[in-house]
């Protein structure tokens, strides 16, 4: 090859997954062979170069990779996490109105007569060396407390589901915006070159459940290139979409194919001299490689039953939460730097207890079993766990309450999310709510503070990652966000 | 708060040196070299935002920049860098004195400095931002090369060219040239006969036939409208929360139309935006107003109306600036834009022209959220006259029959018989017709001996632990309820088992009417209510008992038809038997004998069926009825009531009622789509405090900034005299934002590369008096989009070759200077298009609903709603799996799979520029989607029985299709090493053939040798995949 050639096309194009071109394929196939490999190569001070747009990190990261538990449709606070032993003096009795302050409500229970104080019907205990309180729905959690921070003191300004998600997702209520993970594929890259950086799992639920759409703009890049939005694994079909050669087509035939593809494009390159060509080519030889790379991913039958068991029984089930936590393990190991799994069915309008008790045990076991099993491989302190949905819901009953049965309406002004490992100080509850959990007293966190928040673990100043698009330059945190100097460690 | 907006980094400005666009001459141009330094750097603090202004320095007005400060010093003296504060405090040691200040994370470079100097000793000329200046028509350059010149486009290109000291690339040959253009205009590629006749033609008009020939085809208004779709933001669904579909295909196919017709742009523009204003709008105008309502919709539960209401007029209101203006109206919505001379209150007097708009915040989740259009085809229109006429026909024989009765009143004893109440069963050993038997378990008809029956043969009887109970619905003709009327019906509880509580339910639309006795245990309605009535102990057990209830108290008024009733019962063993209601009413069937008689049965109701006109007649006192009066009753009576007449009559009402329900269905069926209408009063519209929709600040009037011209004398103060301002010919944006888009759509790249920003933070025009000239031209023409369009594909620019050496690609990577024709890779519904329309299994068809071609399982339902329409993904068959890809059913929360791979956006919002990447993913679209495997078998199909005999030959004509060109003796030999490999590997595992021969629904019935198929279907894969088959060179 024409050696100007060949330095165009190592040093103008930028890949899919990172810096790729031609020539660079043998060392990201030794990361098949050995995932550990890479992501233990990862740069771990600043100055160290991340493999995206960012020249440099701007300060040394504590995180090396996320994995963000998102509990869709919004978990309650009040029956999960945030104790209000006084509520029960308050039972049926109006939310007073020196705690609603006139703040505006859903219209879903705006036009009900009565606001009435649900307390929650669950046991709460203390757990750990800080003592953090957590309901009997989450025995497992409550095993790893003091490897989490608590945050009580979370808070958005949406009430409704769509705006909601779409906002803590990509920073803004209304679609268009990147998402997270694409802003953070887009600034560090992936260190693993046979897997996309940002990876969406959905967990299936269970017919019934009370739950919302998501939207394919939640993992979207918005006006960044387009490689950098999230791929979903599926659980079923294809795992990537796609993915699998066409009945009657092996690995080798497709080889061969792919072989004189190859030398055509080659031959093109030749003539026509444009670099798009060999870029081309590069992509073709990892999408063949892919092949190969996410069915190792995705085959956990060489995973030990004692790890297995820390997931609780369904993990060796396709699509169940508890099967993508370790999957989310798995590409952590790869070294992907960002990876959400989706958990839809919290959305308890009506008959919580009910619902919530057939939720809460999917997801506490899992979400406790993927801290434990990280910690156990020296993984925790560089991978960022976080947990939580888009908003909380509310101390009053939306529909009718009685001694065993509340439903809770949206309630965006106090919530609880929880986060651990990779840079987060672990055994802390921050943040407080009024005995009502209505109102933050104490630290609130906003969802621009939280998102600024993670991007610093990872050794991004949430100012300085932006994008120009229409003669702005946009970040996820819009204009705003604080990072939480509190949670760290 | 906003303080921290301009997060600006010089990228823009570094970017244009390293492009090396800046003309190297000593003349430093202020719009040009200084505004991007200043409104990256600058204008944050010091521009037009007055309330972030520091030291009350603007740099973007001269009068400002140049007078003295708060502080006594003088920002910028012309002519004299060395006294200017500016230069001083960019250059200053002091870094607590230095601009602009650490904290912004700015600095200016060397070069930018020396920029400044400059410009100030040549007496720092300010100018108004370029692209709100009116463009005028500039000479054409002078060139060195002047035969190369084909039309003036040329000039200005190779002006530049021979500037910066290059040469233009030789033209195409003719085959790259013939792809390029049908590509282009049509989105698909040219058959190889269309090849051979371009080839074949030496004649000197033979490219601009061809581009005449190919701006004729309908494919091209197919192919320019998918760009359009972008970006009025085409979605066959809502977008938000539910999704659920939504009628819009027709706006789509109007469109298409607008470019095969070559609407004038001007009009184009104002049909769209205002169309339902003109005066005597047509539907169609009405029809195009569905760019306006192609904004994402929602109707969660829970939403604040104005909330969501405030975000589709400001949506509109930036779809409105991007498209037509080119400017980023976003910034405004919270605060005074930073950069483009745009205050937040101009930006609510754009937003008050869509402030009216009628249709509501909560889109109802249903298809055709009003205002819409019918829009029904000329068969549509030929069938509902044929009704129509039919209907009229009917009318007219019943008009005719009345006319021939001659009525005689019977004796009166009949009457007084008539007027009597009587029991009329509806229930007895069988269901009413037509009823829709259900319960807990199925009715149980029992008989004598071994059980009670009260009359006729069978009772029903029913056995239950708890709530239990049997009903029917739809039952036809319904039970009709009149004046005193007494529902009825025979119980018998067996003495051995009794029951808590026994119901009866009736049905009149809604099960909210129930009786019941005994024990008060089953839950439903509100007791003591007519939908729960106690009507005191049970029954005695161990007999038939006739229970009673009056029909009034159970809230079924006169008029009511009951279609549904059931037995319900709480424990116990109960037979029921004969049931109905004891009534004046006459039943289906029944007519009254005497005129008399039913006319004191029809004074008796406060309620009847009868027609008001009727009703007011009979009230009238007999002595006192006009002519009117006494022809009123008699018609109405001898037509439905008359037992004697009603055979007569009955049949033709039958046949009314059937054409009038065919009538309704093919009503129904026509097509409706979202129009744009406003509300009677208009809204007041205030300055939304920080885009908070409930802090209303100062009121504001409808009205254009003040930074362009006025709106043109005598223009409405509505949205059409906001369109009309757009398209005015002194409008200095929308001609020149139109011009860029369509020359980006051939180049890859506008003239200005932020074609949705003409901004001051939009890049500076690579050719700006191009652009200029094209926009006049295009003005002066009337706004003819064929002809501009001829003119970019007839230029010397466009038919150069796109090879690149690699000085070039390092010198101009994206081609800007246009040194070379364009090569890039093709859409995603260009590259689909094309694999079907060489395949030949593409159905060309124009317009329509959208369709549902092969999807992977499970997208839809992975982030559906359960209650939305669009959750389930089921595709279609035939026709539609190879329909052109702009017609596949666009999912907003979910788009094609894909289609996305290949950058084609969600829709959510207005997208005036794809991203255009490569990625593996579209690689393995492209090997693996059972689309493209489909096309490969039927491609390899044509290459078998099209393309020769020999290897050679077929895999040549295979070649040919995609590409167009023949293969290189080097590519053929690559091709036929494959093909052998393939053909031996297949010949060895028929099986496997048989396997890839399956993919896909249609069925190939021409005799061909399966393992041969398979491989040349594999080959036709790889020839699919090349990057020339999916590249436009």
């Amino acid at each position: 090859m024409d050696p100007r050639q060949e330095h165009a096309l190592l040093e103008t194009r930028r890949y899919f997954f990172g810096r790729c071109a031609a020539g660079v394929g043998t060392a990201a196939l030794a990361s098949v062979l050995d995932p550990r490999l890479l992501a233990g190569e990862a740069p771990s001070a600043a100055g160290a170069k991340p493999q995206g747009v960012l020249p440099g990190f701007h300060h040394a990261p504590k995180a090396k990779r996320v994995i963000w538990l998102f509990m869709a449709d919004a978990p309650s606070q009040l029956d999960l996490f945030d104790y209000k032993p006084n509520l029960a003096d308050h039972f049926d009795k109006d939310l007073p109105e020196t705690v609603r302050m006139g703040q505006r409500i859903t219209t879903m229970t705006s036009g009900q007569k009565r606001l009435p104080v649900a307390p929650s019907l669950f046991k709460f205990q203390q757990h750990g060396q800080n003592g953090a309180w957590l309901s009997e729905l989450l025995p497992n959690l409550a095993t790893v407390v003091d490897d989490i921070a608590i945050v009580k003191s979370v808070h958005t300004e949406a009430i409704n589901h769509d705006p909601a998600i779409t906002y803590i997702q990509t920073g803004s209520q209304i679609p268009g915006r990147p998402s997270m993970g694409a802003w953070i594929s887009y600034g560090l890259g992936s260190p693993n070159k046979d897997l996309p950086a940002f990876v969406v799992l959905h967990s299936r639920i269970a017919s019934g459940s009370q739950t919302q759409a998501l939207f394919s703009r939640l993992w979207g890049s918005g006006f960044l290139p387009t490689r950098h939005q999230g791929v979903a694994l599926r659980s079923q079909g294809d795992p990537v979409l796609y993915l699998s050669n066409p009945p009657g087509v092996d690995a080798d035939t497709r080889r061969r194919m792919l072989d004189g593809l190859a030398a055509l494009n080659q031959q093109r390159l030749q003539t026509q001299g444009d670099p798009e060509i060999a870029a081309r080519i590069a992509q073709y030889e990892m999408a063949f490689r892919m092949q190969t790379s996410v069915p190792e991913l995705i085959d956990i039958s060489q995973e030990p039953k004692e790890v297995l068991d820390l997931y609780g029984p369904e993990v060796t089930q396709p699509g169940t939460f508890a099967y993508n936590c370790l999957l989310a393990r798995r590409l952590a190991e790869r070294g992907v730097p960002f990876t959400q799994v989706f958990l839809r069915g919290w959305d308890h309008h009506g008959n919580l207890p009910g619902n919530i008790r057939q939720l809460a045990p999917v997801a506490d076991i899992a979400s406790a079993g993927l801290i434990k099993d990280l910690k156990q491989r020296g993984m925790l302190d560089d991978t960022l766990v976080i947990w939580g949905g888009e908003f909380g819901r509310t101390v009053y009953s939306q529909g009718t309450l009685t001694k065993d049965n509340y439903g809770r309406d949206h309630h965006p002004r106090n919530f609880t999310m929880w986060m651990a490992g990779g840079g987060i100080q672990g055994g802390i509850v921050y943040g407080e709510t009024d005995d009502f959990s209505y109102n933050i007293v104490r630290d609130p966190v906003h969802i621009h503070d939280l998102n600024a928040t993670i991007l610093h673990c990872l050794g991004v100043d949430h100012e300085k990652l932006t994008y120009r698009f229409q003669g702005r330059d946009f970040r996820l945190t819009d204009i705003y966000g604080n990072v939480v100097k509190g949670l760290l460690t | 708060m906003c303080a921290r907006l301009g997060l600006c980094a010089g990228i823009l400005f570094a970017s244009i040196l390293s492009l090396g666009l800046v003309r190297a001459d000593d003349r430093v141009v202020f719009n040009r070299d200084i505004r991007p330094i200043l409104s990256d750097n600058c204008y944050k603090c010091h521009g037009p935002d007055e309330k972030e202004r520091q030291a009350g320095l603007r740099l973007d007005v001269q009068g400002v920049a140049t007078g003295k400060l708060e502080s006594g010093s003088t920002a910028v003296v012309p002519g004299k860098s060395a006294e200017s504060a500016l230069v001083a405090r960019i250059t200053s040691p002091d870094p607590d004195q230095r601009m602009p200040p650490t904290t912004t994370g700015k600095h200016l470079t060397a070069r930018q400095i020396d920029l400044f100097r400059r410009w100030i000793d040549q007496g720092a000329a300010w100018q108004g931002h370029w692209s709100f200046i009116a463009p005028k028509r500039p000479e054409l350059p002078a060139v060195k090369d002047a035969a190369w010149e084909r039309n003036p486009i040329d000039r200005f290109i190779l002006a530049r060219l021979e500037a910066e000291g290059l040469k233009p690339m030789p033209p195409a040959d003719k085959v790259t040239l013939v792809r390029r253009v049908t590509s282009d205009l049509t989105g698909l590629p040219p058959m190889p006969a269309e090849v051979d006749a371009f080839l074949a033609d030496d004649s000197p008009e033979a490219y601009e036939s061809l581009v005449d020939r190919l701006l004729r085809s309908p494919r091209y208004g197919e192919q320019m409208a998918r760009y359009w779709l972008d970006l009025a933001r085409y979605g066959d669904t809502h977008g938000l929360h539910l999704d659920n579909e939504r009628y819009m295909w027709k706006y789509r196919e109007w469109v298409i139309g607008a470019f095969n017709n070559n609407k004038p742009f001007d009009q184009f523009t104002v049909e769209q935006l205002a169309g339902d204003l003109l005066p005597n709008a047509t539907l169609d105008q009405r029809i195009a107003t569905g760019f306006v309502r192609c904004n994402v919709s929602t109707s969660e539960g829970g939403s604040i109306d104005e909330e969501v209401r405030v975000r589709y007029v400001v949506d509109r209101t930036e779809t409105m600036a991007t498209v037509f203006l080119g400017l980023t109206l976003g910034c405004a919505v919270c605060h005074d834009h930073k950069f483009d001379p745009v205050t937040q209150k101009e930006f609510y007097s754009l937003y008050a022209f869509y402030n009216s708009a009628a249709d509501p915040a909560m889109d109802g989740n249903i298809a055709a959220t009003p205002p819409v259009a019918r829009v029904p085809s000329a068969d549509d229109e030929a069938k509902l006259k044929a009704l129509d006429e039919q209907i009229a026909a009917a009318r007219q024989k019943i008009v005719d029959a009345l006319a021939k009765v001659e009525y005689t009143e019977p004796e009166p004893t009949a009457s007084v018989a008539a007027a009597e109440p009587k029991e009329h069963v509806w229930i007895d050993d069988a269901a009413p017709p037509s009823a829709q038997l259900q319960g807990n378990s199925p009715w149980e008809f029992v008989g004598k001996p071994e059980h009670p029956v009260f009359c006729g043969e069978k009772a029903t009887r029913r056995q239950a632990q708890g709530l239990s109970q049997h009903f029917f619905t739809g039952a036809a003709p319904g039970l009709k309820i009149g004046e005193g009327d007494k529902l009825f019906a025979y119980v018998y509880l067996d003495p051995k088992n009794p029951p808590k509580e026994i119901m009866l339910q009736f049905n009149d639309g809604a099960w909210e009417h129930r009786a019941y006795w005994g024990e008060d245990v089953i839950p439903w309605g509100n007791g003591g209510s007519p939908s729960r009535l106690p009507l005191g102990a049970l029954p005695k057990a161990g007999e038939w008992v006739r229970l009673e209830v009056e029909a009034a108290k159970l809230g079924l008024a006169p008029g009511a038809v009951l279609n549904g009733w059931a037995f319900t019962q709480h424990d116990g063993t109960v037979y029921w038997d004969k049931a109905g209601v004891v009534t004046r009413t006459p039943q289906d069937g029944q007519g009254f004998e005497s005129l008399v008689a039913w006319e004191a049965y029809e004074k008796a109701q406060t309620k009847s069926t009868a027609p008001q006109n009727v009703r007011d007649a009979i009230n009238v006192e007999p002595a006192k009825r006009s002519d009117e009066h006494k022809k009123a009753i008699r018609d109405y009576f001898l037509e439905r009531v008359y037992a004697t007449t009603r055979p007569v009559f009955d049949p033709l009402h039958k046949e009314i009622e059937t054409l009038t329900k065919q009538r309704a269905d093919a009503d129904a069926a026509i097509p409706v789509t979202l129009v744009m209408g406003d509300v009677p009063s208009p809204r007041e519209t205030f300055v939304l405090i920080r885009g908070a929709y409930d802090k209303p600040g100062d009121k504001v009037t409808a009205g254009v900034p003040a930074a362009f011209p006025p709106l043109p004398k005598d223009a409405p103060l509505n949205r059409l005299g906001m369109a009309q301002w757009l398209v005015d010919p002194s409008h200095p944006l929308t001609a020149r934002v139109t011009v860029n888009r369509f020359w980006q759509q051939f180049f890859g790249r506008g003239i200005v590369k932020t074609s949705e920003d003409f901004g001051a933070q939009g890049q500076w025009p690579t050719h700006p008096e191009l652009l200029d000239w094209l926009a006049r031209e295009f003005v002066e023409s009337g706004w003819n989009v064929k002809r501009l369009l001829k003119l970019i594909v007839t230029s010397a620019a466009y038919r150069q070759s796109s090879r690149v050496t690699p000085e070039l690609f390092e010198r101009d990577p994206e081609n800007a200077l246009v040194a070379r024709g364009p090569r890039f890779r093709m859409d995603a519904e260009m590259v689909r298009d094309a694999a079907l329309f060489t395949s030949g299994l593409l159905v060309e068809k124009i317009g329509g609903k959208s369709v549902k071609p092969y999807q992977p399982a499970g997208i839809w339902e992975a982030v559906g709603f359960v209650g939305s329409n669009t959750r389930d993904f089921k595709r279609e068959d035939g026709e539609s799996l190879y329909r052109r890809s702009m017609y596949t059913f666009w999912k907003r929360t979910a788009p094609p799979p894909s289609l996305m791979a290949f950058d084609a956006p969600s829709r959510e919002n207005c997208v005036a520029r794809r991203a255009r990447t490569n990625t593996p993913l579209q690689a393995l679209v492209l090997m693996n989607d059972e689309q493209y495997v489909e096309a490969s078998r039927h491609m390899a199909r044509r290459m078998m029985l099209e393309g020769g005999s020999s290897p050679a030959q077929r895999l040549t004509y295979g070649f040919r299709l995609a590409t167009a060109r023949r293969p290189e003796p080097m590519e053929l030999d690559v091709l036929n090493k494959v093909f052998a490999d393939q053909l031996a590997h297949y010949q060895g595992h028929k099986e496997e053939a048989a396997k890839l021969l399956s993919v896909g629904e249609s069925k190939i019935a021409d005799p061909l040798d399966p393992a041969e198929h398979a491989a040349y279907t594999m080959l036709a894969n790889l020839i699919l995949n090349l990057d020339e088959a999916v590249t436009k060179e």
